[in-house]
């Protein structure tokens, strides 16, 4: 009978440092790559439904480019791919943050455009009809009626995009799944180690969920179920 | 006296169709005309070239003393001076009844929140809802929804109001709410066009009713004139099928 030793884990005060470093970074990184993501979403989103080719053309390139890679090349592309051109050094959790934010942008641009083809021609129209102009009703009117739209959607891409950055422990970053592979190199438990990576990424994953809920009712208040 | 709106010889097409076929009409101010006629005759478009939400192809569109360029460059200039009331009422949804009537004030004429509020308030009284004000918009009734985006458009304090049906898509027990909301603000003087199939507004309210068939004015005339002796045989045939 395999016998469960999760006090290996416990025992040695670094590997705990380790693991709880390891939720900092993995949440830090998802906090800030969630934000900055979404801001380059929506300006991606917004330039790819432009009548101007120049904007247009080249966010539908960046975004199918994003869409149709895998993560791990970007990552790699980013952080040792670019620094050879641009002959910048950055520590690897920038680097991780700039293709984490790149990789997210676009998956959010692509929901943010579907909210924006969901919200009635209707209203643009009734905003134009009272004189706004379209920077007003871009700001005013289609863009929170189609966040509204597409917010559950984004909270979703949100969770699943936490779940897939466990990737950037491949360039060194010390996130929570270079923590677990850390202690296990170590104590060789590998089974106690990654069912307690999974129970934390699992919560993380459902804190994150509750609280971007509770955000949405809160920012969303008249898009509640009748 | 003076004219509010004057169309000469608008034509419009939607590809190969022609929806507006030689269209001549002037409407003075304070007048109220009512347009109607049967689907597909050009009604809507014809009031919405005249705010500049349909762009044209020829003729000459004047609003409020200002020439509506057929490309709509100018558009804001004639949208923030005409009001218009639309069939599915299109308040939106995530601003408050308040915010609704508040948000192109501020934003279009520079107002303060203060001023654009006591005004919409003004106007929301004038329809009968203030009590509303704070609510969002999919808490009220279809004629309550109707009456605020009535506000709305009052809000702005045009010199002309547009109606596109604003009853067609109520149920039958709240168009009276609504109508009687219209035939207020017709006695205040306010110059409106009001594409609609209720023939009792038209008798009680229009200074001239406005036949349209195929894109083109077939008769314009008095209600007195128009429903007891028409003259042409489409309004009759129109006619007897609307008023059964």
């Amino acid at each position: 009978m395999f016998d469960l030793r999760f006090y290996e884990i416990w025992r040695e005060q670094v590997f705990v440092e380790k693991l709880i470093n390891g939720i900092g970074t993995s949440v830090s990184l998802m906090i800030l790559g969630g934000i900055i993501g979404f801001i380059f979403g929506l300006a991606l989103a917004t330039a790819r439904g432009s009548k101007i080719g120049l904007l247009r053309i080249p966010s539908a390139a960046f975004i199918e480019s994003i869409r149709n890679t895998p993560l791990i090349v970007q990552l790699f592309f980013v952080c040792f791919g670019l620094p050879m051109i641009f002959e910048y050094r950055w520590p690897f959790f920038a680097s991780a943050l700039l293709a984490l934010c790149l990789n997210f942008s676009a998956y959010y641009a692509e929901i943010i455009r579907a909210g924006f083809e969901n919200v009635e021609y209707g209203q643009s129209e009734a905003a134009r009809a009272l004189g706004l102009g379209k920077n007003d009703i871009l700001a005013y009117i289609v863009l929170p009626q189609a966040l509204a739209k597409v917010y559950p959607s984004l909270v979703s891409q949100f969770v699943f995009l936490f779940l897939t950055t466990g990737i950037i422990s491949e360039v060194g970053v010390e996130d929570l799944t270079w923590a677990g592979r850390y202690i296990a190199d170590r104590n060789f438990r590998d089974f106690e180690v990654f069912i307690v990576l999974t129970i934390a990424y699992a919560l993380l994953s459902v804190i994150f969920r509750g609280v971007l809920t509770a955000t949405g009712q809160l920012v969303f208040p008249w898009n509640r179920e009748k | 006296m003076e004219s509010c709106v004057s169309l000469t010889n608008l034509n419009k097409w939607f590809g190969s169709f022609q929806v507006l076929d030689s269209i001549n009409l002037s409407i003075s101010i304070g007048e109220k005309v009512v347009i109607c006629g049967p689907s597909g005759s050009g009604k809507s478009t014809l009031i919405r070239c005249v705010n500049a939400l349909e762009p044209f192809q020829s003729g000459s569109v004047n609003v409020c003393g200002i020439s509506v360029e057929k490309n709509g460059r100018n558009a804001t200039d004639i949208q923030r001076r005409v009001g218009m009331v639309f069939q599915q009422f299109n308040l939106f949804p995530h601003l408050s009844v308040l915010k609704n009537c508040t948000l192109a004030p501020c934003r279009v004429l520079g107002l303060s929140d203060d001023e654009a509020e006591s005004k919409a308030m003004h106007y929301l009284e004038r329809v009968r809802i203030p009590e509303q004000a704070s609510k969002y918009p999919a808490d009220l009734s279809g004629g309550q929804q109707q009456r605020v985006a009535i506000a709305r458009a009052l809000t702005m304090e045009p010199e002309l109001m547009l109606f596109d049906e604003p009853t067609s898509a109520l149920d039958p027990e709240v168009v009276t709410e609504v109508l009687d909301t219209m035939v207020d603000l017709a006695e205040t003087g306010m110059t409106m066009i009001c594409v609609t199939h209720e023939m009792g507004f038209a008798k009680q309210v229009a200074d001239r009713v406005v036949f349209m068939d195929e894109g083109k004015i077939i008769e314009i005339a008095t209600p007195e004139k128009f429903f007891s002796e028409p003259t042409h045989e489409r309004t009759k045939f129109f006619l007897s099928r609307v008023l059964g």
